[in-house]
């Protein structure tokens, strides 16, 4: 019952409703037009006809009186023809004619009338007729009816006019009905859409909306319900996480800071040891601090806050970033080697982007030993998007542990002996997410039994003007 | 040389004023736009140091309006906002230097004499610095009359360089005015390629050019 009552409350139907309301008036317009056009046509023409006869006959009357009109009414209606006459007496007692008396009269003197009688047995097409004429009083009194038997052409608009009702009452029905229908369909669609973000609301982060695949519009709703129910979902558990991971990770260095002063203030004076305590706070202060801009900064990539986009030479960045790094990671052993593709350009910010690499090729120098390889490689894949990736031969990320090393401040076991706030990947990750691209860690550059690790920023292709044009 | 600070929090003004002073500069501090930008305006001051966030008057609205009014005192805008955008917007208000916070006390110091050294920096075609000399025009380098061949970074290293002789010059203002990056590189980057644009420049002559400055940064001088 319910769903019925809001099927009628459904703009899919308020639409029909007013569809058929439309069918229907055109209809009657239509009917209206084709009446007067065919029906409305014959009993004008068969009116001037009436008209014509009856005048004839009064010119008789006029010249020879009531025996002369008596002997033409007489003679004519024995002649086969489609007219029907009757003369009567002022008083209605018929004189002559085809009818034992008068159809009922008019009231005024000259007047049109339309009757229907009863056709004589012998005629064509007998039973009931329906005629049109003419009648009126002459002068000293005789009435005179001249009137046309429609025949055929009475059966034809009796059809005409039940053909067009028929349309009509069936055009109504139809819309009355694909409405109903077009209404049920989509209230279903958009109730599966309604009960999705029922049940988000209610709590069920992992509940996501229906696609059937048909690529319509109710499917393209449904995608973009569930990309920001994803969205929604993965800020609702970094805001749950980052609280406690804030606090958790700035302990340590706050201890070890309030540690150094305290041991430094319980000792005797010592000027040189002092100074060294100073010292290394200052060092853990300034390790807080880049803490505090590291997460400041992740913050503003993922809150997506206006960043100004615009065309970037990853190629000529990405060569920079090697020609940067490479002596350092020389001088310690190291190689860094780009093998980095021409012209390749995407839409996004800059410095972002150079930040986000820095960070690869950072975290694999720092996690490769002495000796060991780092290789930036960037290329065009062949979907059109642009791979940005830091392959190194060390140890590597176990693939099960992959997903986790993205997450903010998730530092693995294996790199507890590191510096670092494990804020690094994550903001690799965010810049991904804000460029609508992706990070991915995989197998690096394998060497004996190292599989190394391989982070590849995937980064989609900056759209040539046609190409948005053509997406429109 | 006289240094205004213009910044409304008062330990922050304090802790800056002493550091200038103890710098050998003269300092006079105002606490908010309005007074910052009136004394700005006729106080005959070297270098203007300018937080972001004014009560009154914010920090880049002041440069705008000093440019307009024919000041080109040098400004470094200090701000805890330094995003990119915000670099730039103030940078392209006018201001000449732009420092997050926050920062330490030596790289406003080494900042501050850099921006009152290279307030007259006109367009020079050479530069010289003892026996080493800079042509600007046909990018080349020479040491005591010998060619030195350097790659196009080094050369704009040493172009930097050069320009501060005799100024301190932090990783960070390297870091922002060579390679034009805003982050921290956690590695020993810059000091690599200090040692080896060193290694070209002064390996082969008796004096040292490019001296370190202990925790501050480096230093060119004849």
């Amino acid at each position: 019952m319910r769903a019925d009552l809001t099927l009628l409350r459904t703009t899919t139907f308020r639409l029909a409703l007013a569809q058929a309301g439309l069918v229907l008036s055109l209809v009657l317009a239509l009917l209206g037009y084709v009446y007067f056009a065919t029906v409305g046509q014959l009993a004008a023409d068969s009116d001037a006809l009436a008209d014509q006869e009856f005048l004839s006959l009064e010119r008789a009357y006029a010249e020879g009186g009531i025996r002369r009109l008596n002997q033409e009414i007489v003679e004519r209606a024995a002649r086969p023809g489609p007219f029907l006459y009757v003369l009567a007496e002022s008083d209605g007692a018929v004189l002559a004619g085809d009818f034992q008396q008068l159809p009922a009269l008019p009231r005024q003197d000259w007047e049109r009338i339309s009757f229907d009688f009863d056709r004589p047995v012998d005629a064509d097409g007998a039973g009931k007729g329906r005629a049109r004429g003419r009648v009126g009083r002459l002068l000293n009194g005789p009435i005179l009816l001249v009137a046309r038997d429609l025949g055929d052409t009475a059966i034809i608009s009796g059809r005409i006019t039940r053909v067009l009702w028929t349309v009509g009452v069936m055009g109504l029905l139809i819309a009355l009905a694909t409405g109903l229908v077009g209404a049920w369909i989509a209230s279903r669609r958009v109730e599966a859409l309604t009960n999705t973000t029922h049940d988000v609301m209610a709590g069920d982060m992992k509940r996501r909306a229906p696609v059937r695949g048909e690529g319509d519009e109710f499917d393209e709703l449904a995608i973009a319900l569930n990309e920001m129910l994803d969205r929604l979902e993965r800020l609702m558990q970094v805001s749950r996480t980052a609280g406690d991971a804030i606090a958790h990770d700035l302990r340590s260095p706050l201890t070890r800071f309030r540690q150094k002063l305290e041991n430094a203030l319980e000792a005797p004076p010592d000027s040189i040891r002092d100074r060294e305590a100073l010292r290394k706070a200052l060092d853990e202060a300034d390790g807080l601090l880049a803490m505090f801009a590291a997460i400041l900064k992740l913050a503003r990539v993922e809150a997506n806050a206006n960043w100004r986009f615009e065309s970037v030479d990853v190629s000529g960045f990405l060569r920079e970033l090697v020609e940067f790094y490479a002596p350092a990671a020389e001088d310690e052993g190291r190689t860094l080697q780009g093998e980095i593709g021409d012209d390749l350009v995407v839409r996004g910010e800059a410095g972002l982007l150079t930040q986000a690499v820095s960070n690869l090729i950072e975290n694999a120098l720092k996690y490769t030993p002495v000796g060991g390889h780092v290789e930036v490689r960037a290329q065009r894949r062949p979907d059109g998007r642009v791979e940005v990736c830091v392959s190194d031969d060390g140890p590597g990320i176990d693939p099960a542990d992959r997903d986790r090393a993205m997450e903010r401040f998730v530092r693995l076991e294996s790199a507890r002996s590191t510096p670092g706030a494990g804020l690094g990947l994550s903001l690799v990750a965010a810049v991904a997410r804000l460029h609508q691209g992706g990070l991915h860690l995989r197998d690096g550059l394998a060497v004996g039994d190292r599989h190394g690790l391989g982070a590849a920023l995937v980064l989609p292709a900056e759209m040539s003007a046609e190409t948005r044009e053509a997406r429109r | 040389m006289r240094v205004l600070v213009v910044e409304d929090d008062a330990d922050m003004a304090e802790s800056v004023r002493a550091s200038l002073i103890a710098d050998d500069h003269e300092v006079e501090v105002a606490n908010d736009g309005e007074a910052g930008q009136a004394m700005a305006l006729t106080g005959g001051f070297d270098v203007i140091v300018l937080d972001r966030m004014l009560p009154k008057k914010l920090g880049v609205a002041i440069v705008r309006d000093l440019r307009e009014h024919g000041v080109s005192t040098p400004v470094l805008i200090l701000s805890a906002l330094h995003d990119e955008d915000h670099r730039v917007e103030g940078l392209n208000a006018g201001a000449n230097d732009y420092l997050g916070k926050p920062f330490s006390t030596r790289e406003l110091l080494a900042r501050v004499r850099a921006l009152w050294h290279g307030r007259n920096r006109d367009v020079q075609t050479r530069l010289q610095v003892g026996d080493l000399e800079m042509d600007l025009l046909g990018r080349t380098v020479k040491r005591g009359g010998k060619k030195l061949d350097l790659q196009p970074r080094e050369f704009r290293l040493l172009e930097y360089l050069m320009r501060n002789a005799g100024q301190t010059v932090t990783r960070k203002m390297l870091l922002e005015n060579v390679w034009d990056y805003h982050f921290d590189p956690q590695t020993n980057v810059i000091d690599v390629h200090i040692s080896r644009l060193r290694s070209k420049i002064d390996r082969d002559f008796a004096q040292s050019l490019l001296h370190t400055v202990r925790g501050s940064g480096y230093r060119l001088e004849a």
